[in-house]
């Protein structure tokens, strides 16, 4: 137990830049359970999968000189990549539920889960034997600064950016130190995060195809009585799903330097938590579900224990669902007479 | 509902011997017996072990049946008992030692026998403090509640937690002795032949049958009682089962104490099998297998448990078995031989898979479920398939 | 009933799968053409899963050993041809076991090459003794390894306690540091060599601010490293893997906690400057059993095999060790071929006789001098420090 009220801000950053990205993977989590009240366990790999298919256009693109010479390139070179990788994510999902899940669409509601653990155990081996069973460092082409607002050597605040080899001392003074800072890639994940989940949460709520699903969703055999594609929206919401999971994994890829065949397994299984912890099925429940969590960890790892961090959180998600069994917004359960 | 009606006829019948039941049990009987003393006598103990490590995983997975397959529970950290199960039997064998007077004491090989029912006790007890606060949750909240337990149990392992556990080096600490159980050492002495060694693997393979057939009779007997017809109509209906007088919580928590008492026996062989134990074989991934079994196998099938933990504990095993086997090698060097072991997870991933889509209900699933699955009445069927989501069509609002 | 028929059919059909696999197994070969005996060494790390660089080296080594092995002219006069019985043991103590019992198996195996993790090497020695097979592991490093007082279980790297208390001397002597935040990867190696740290550092009056313990795969140190940016040590001491290494020297870097960070034979690999990225890990130190490969009495001609017969690939940790622990099982096979006859050496006595020449090894192996005291632990207890020197480990020189 050590408890530095100095951390406190730092901490906060460090929880909402992880929380951004449980937040991205739990979405894919609970827009699947929404509509086929499924557990999609190879979900994680597709957060793995878009780091691999990210890397891969990266590596492609960069050897145009137009995507590496100017800033604007290298904006668009990121741009594109992920782009292209959340599509190919996508893809990869649609296909998954295509082959995998629909031949189970009526069977029972655990057969699709083990399709997806098989699915899941596949896709691993196969990027550890056709690819590499190593970390494979991930480019990050264009500078990161550190923002930090600080106390400067006579002890008043002052804000200032720092490079990669910069000293904040040599910058503020000696006997300056850093309150909070933030790097490119935590601002760039945390923004994004935030932009993908207004554009998703207004895709749901404000569209027709948005509406198709949350139809699908409440009465799927209703729905399609309705005239909804039931086949189409599900190929959508495995479209959708997959490729924000994607996109995580390319923050992912970007913000710890490295990819890994197995890298999705802990933020599934995080993001699954937080998923449940927000009201599984609920989408804004998910994103509330991933903030907490990861700001839970964060906390936890600072000022408690790194090594019980897990426990806590998994305690925190325990006692929530004791005393709201619906999970944070999920409306309460009524029993059924 | 065409699942609430049971049908008290087929499981009379089922129980009942017809000729054909008769010549699959003696073929059954015939390979417990004969196969492992056939690779002894060749001299292959890695497949005398397979047999044993899958005969444990059949336990795990009867026992997760019961939580899954008949009350419809399920159950992501089903570890947390198998770990319990586990450990408590290795340090309540160090008290028992120090009782007898010490590991070489002639007494110390009674402690596998003797903590076993402790051993599931405490599983069993574990399973009813967390089941008793969390029970009430339903479907995947529990699913993930649970998965959670299983997480902080082998954390809390890793930790040294109470200064009991050793942390991550695991148990036995140097100096210490898990003492193998009383018996071995007799049927070492007294079974084996000049060409046959009664070996330890062979003899824990004849503990670990016996421990299955156990746990398969009782299993039996539970799924024809007033309790197993408890957790089959509060798996159907929980509102119709509690307004039939079923008591559902008690009903929940005498599965999941069950289930995790299985776990707890499965923890405890397991544990004096090996020889070792460290918090690594606790993990996530071991709960999510042993869910496979289940589900794979069949949801409250017992054949059905049996054959998915034999395929999937098996399996993997097998692969790597047959790519090192020298029949083969004529065709591989052994380089090759040991790719194809690399390969096993691979194959063994898109079998899964390919099993579901063509036996979505499970290989072998349950009577009951089976006559539900295959009812003439479409609208049944559209119902049934699914039993969860008949419960969270009622109960679960989706926003999406 | 349908149903039991295809039960009886997959129950049969899995038997005849395991009859096939045994039958294999077996002692079944009849080579008659040649008077060549052939037996086996058997080979098992982690050929799969987080480690698998470290284990795929000691498999290169292993195999260019044997390979060398085979070449020799006086093992060809002996009649005697060595085969490598390859076995992924996943880093997984079950697992391990498993492959263990998979290698005692078949008969002709007289030696095992293995594991990478103490935590798979300690049970599954059990299974070696058992089976009165001579076990030489390469890298396993924790003490309770030989202190379990069995005869067949050597290895031919340094323990914990002496890598760790180097390591504490080094810190305090060569590093001048003060205080030291400790963390460990919460697995038997990891732990037991970051105490081991903690306890020297701590005996020559350093100060251990802070003990952390992470969990395997996690990606996010940043909270951790935020901790221990507030409580400004002099540098972090990892007992662990390259792969959490890596990232926390990266992150810590990152967040502007510019001091060393320092670790164990775990982190010694290319791998764990590649994560770190080079800029971050310059600075960083490992330290690892045995000297460097430039310095080792025969580094130069093993490279030049390595390189030869695996082009392109890097020289692990411990790939040298792994081609020791192989040639000293090699050496005691022919000691024993000599004395006993070729065709005896997969006989009981032949295995046990195995054993008694691998604990009498006097060997000049590419590590130096091959040697074992009565536990069974090599009386080389060189430990060397490496430093990240542009984008490279290179020996520590004050």
């Amino acid at each position: 137990m050590h408890f530095n009220v100095a951390d406190v801000p730092q901490q906060l950053v460090n929880g909402l830049t992880l929380g951004g990205m449980y937040a991205l993977i739990a979405l894919g989590y609970t827009l699947v359970y929404g509509i086929l009240l499924m557990i999609n366990f190879a979900h994680s790999e597709m957060f793995m999968g878009g780091a691999y298919f990210g890397l891969l256009w990266l590596n492609i693109l960069s050897k145009q000189s137009f995507f590496t010479g100017s800033a604007v390139g290298l904006v668009l070179l990121y741009a594109i990549s992920i782009l292209l990788a959340a599509i190919m994510t996508g893809v990869l999902g649609v296909l998954i539920e295509r082959f995998a899940y629909r031949p189970l669409r009526h069977a029972p509601r655990l057969a699709p889960l083990i399709s997806a653990i098989g699915v899941s155990l596949f896709l691993q081996n196969a990027v550890l034997l056709w690819v590499s069973s190593r970390s494979i460092p991930f480019p990050v082409k264009f500078p990161v600064y550190q923002y930090t607002l600080a106390r400067d050597g006579s002890g008043s605040l002052a804000f200032t950016v720092l490079g990669a080899s910069d000293k904040i001392v040599d910058k503020l003074g000696q006997g300056a130190h850093a309150i909070v800072q933030f790097s490119t890639l935590q601002i760039m994940i945390i923004v994004v995060t935030l932009i993908l989940l207004f554009v998703l949460d207004t895709f749901i709520s404000r569209t027709k195809l948005g509406k198709a699903m949350r139809a699908t969703a409440q009465d799927r055999d209703t729905a399609g009585l309705m005239g909804v594609d039931i086949n189409r929206i599900i190929a959508i919401t495995f479209f959708i799903g997959p490729a924000m999971g994607g996109v995580a994994g390319i923050f992912s890829g970007m913000y710890y330097g490295n990819i890994k065949y197995n890298m999705g397994f802990i933020p599934g299984i995080k993001s699954f938590t937080a998923a449940v912890l927000g009201g599984i099925g609920n989408l804004r429940g998910a994103m509330l579900g991933g903030f907490v969590l990861g700001m839970a960890e964060a906390l936890a790892s600072g000022f408690i224990s790194t090594a019980y961090k897990d426990v806590i959180a998994f305690v925190i998600l325990i006692l929530v669902l004791i005393f709201r069994p619906g999970g944070l917004l999920g409306e309460s359960v009524v029993e059924k007479v | 509902m065409g699942g609430s009606k049971v049908d008290i006829k087929t499981s009379v019948q089922s129980a009942r011997l017809t000729p054909k039941k008769i010549a699959l049990y003696a073929a059954i009987a015939v390979f417990l017996v004969a196969a492992p003393v056939y690779f002894q006598s060749i001299g292959n103990v890695f497949m005398v072990r397979i047999f044993a490590l899958v005969g444990i995983y059949v336990m795990l997975a009867l026992g997760l049946n019961i939580v899954v397959g008949y009350a419809g529970l399920l159950d992501l950290g089903y570890v947390a008992f198998y770990g319990m199960g586990a450990y408590s039997g290795v340090l309540l064998g160090y008290v028992f030692q120090k009782l007898v007077g010490g590991a070489d004491a002639p007494l110390a090989g009674l402690s596998y026998w003797a903590l076993l029912p402790i051993a599931a006790l405490m599983a069993a007890l574990t399973g009813i403090a967390l089941g008793t606060p969390v029970l009430r949750l339903r479907g995947d909240y529990l699913a993930i509640v649970t998965l959670g337990f299983g997480e902080i149990v082998r954390i809390a392992l890793q930790n040294d937690i109470f200064g009991l556990t050793n942390g991550s080096a695991g148990l036995p600490r140097v100096g210490e002795t898990i003492v193998t159980a009383a018996g071995q050492k007799w049927a070492f002495m007294h079974l084996s032949t000049t060409t046959f060694t009664f070996s330890k693997d062979l003899f824990w393979y004849v503990v670990v049958v016996a421990l299955c057939l156990l746990t398969i009779f009782v299993i039996r007997r539970l799924d024809n009682s007033r309790l197993g017809r408890a957790w089959v109509a509060m798996r159907e209906d929980e509102v119709a089962a509690a307004a039939t007088g079923v008591n559902i919580m008690t009903t929940k928590l005498w599965a999941f104490s069950l289930g995790a008492m299985w776990g707890g026996i499965a923890g405890i062989t397991y544990a004096y099998w090996v020889g070792f134990i460290s918090p690594e074989s606790f993990n996530f991934m071991e709960s999510v297998l042993i869910v496979c079994m289940v589900v794979l196998g069949g949801m409250g099938s017992i054949p059905g448990s049996i054959v998915g933990a034999i395929i999937i504990a098996g399996l993997p095993e097998v692969i790597r078995g047959l790519a090192q086997s020298t029949a083969l090698s004529r065709f591989l060097t052994p380089e090759q031989a040991s790719r194809i072991g690399d390969y096993r997870y691979l194959i063994f991933g898109g079998l899964l898979v390919v099993m579901m889509a063509v036996r979505p209900q499970g290989i072998l699933p349950s009577t009951r479920r089976a006559r539900e699955l295959t009812s003439e009445e479409p609208i049944i069927e559209e119902e049934n398939t699914d039993l969860w989501e008949v419960e969270h069509k009622h109960d679960l609002p989706h926003k999406l | 009933m349908a149903r039991s028929k295809r039960f009886v059919a997959l129950v049969a059909a899995l038997a005849a799968l395991a009859l096939v696999v045994a039958g294999c197994g077996g002692t079944t070969e009849t080579g008659g053409e040649k008077e060549t005996v052939t037996v086996k060494i058997g080979v098992t790390s982690p050929f799969t899963g987080d480690v698998a660089a470290l284990g795929l080296g000691i498999k290169n080594g292993a195999t260019l050993a044997i390979d060398e092995a085979n070449a020799d002219p006086e093992l060809q006069e002996l009649g005697i041809k060595i085969e490598g019985f390859f076995v992924d043991d996943a880093a997984d103590p079950k697992t391990a076991v498993n492959a263990a019992t998979q290698l005692t198996s078949d008969p002709k195996v007289v030696g095992v090459v293995g594991h990478l993790n103490s935590g798979c090497s300690i049970p599954a020695s059990t299974k070696y003794n058992e089976a009165g097979v001579v076990q030489v592991s390469p890298a396993s490093t924790n003490p309770k390894l030989t202190q379990q007082g069995l005869k067949n279980v050597f290895r031919v790297c340094t323990i914990d306690t002496v890598q760790g208390s180097f390591a504490g001397d080094f810190a305090v002597d060569k590093l001048g540091a003060k205080t030291v935040a400790v963390i460990s990867d919460s697995t038997p190696y990891g732990d037991g060599l970051a105490d081991e740290f903690a306890k020297q550092f701590e005996s020559r009056g350093g100060k251990v601010v802070s003990r952390d313990k992470i969990q395997l795969k996690d990606q996010d140190f940043k909270a951790l490293v935020t901790k221990i940016q507030g409580l400004k040590p002099d540098m972090i001491y990892f007992g662990g893997m390259y792969t959490e290494g890596g990232l926390i020297s990266k992150q810590s870097k990152e967040a502007g906690l510019r001091v060393p960070l320092m670790g164990g034979d775990g982190l010694y690999t290319q791998q764990f400057i590649d994560i770190a990225g080079a800029a971050n890990a310059e600075g960083d130190i490992a330290t690892s059993v045995g000297l460097p490969l430039d310095q080792q009495p025969k580094g130069q001609e093993f490279k030049a095999a390595f390189e030869k017969k695996f082009p392109g690939t890097n020289i692990e940790a411990y790939d040298t060790y792994a081609y020791d622990a192989t040639m000293v099982i090699v050496e005691a096979i022919k000691k024993v071929a000599k004395e006993m006859g070729a065709d005896k050496l997969t006989t009981p006595a032949g295995k046990q006789a195995i054993i008694d020449a691998v604990a009498q090894t006097d060997y000049d192996g590419v590590t130096g001098k091959v040697a074992f005291d009565e536990f069974g632990d090599t009386t080389n207890k060189a430990i060397t420090a490496y430093i990240v020197k542009g984008s490279a480990f290179v020996p520590y020189e004050q």
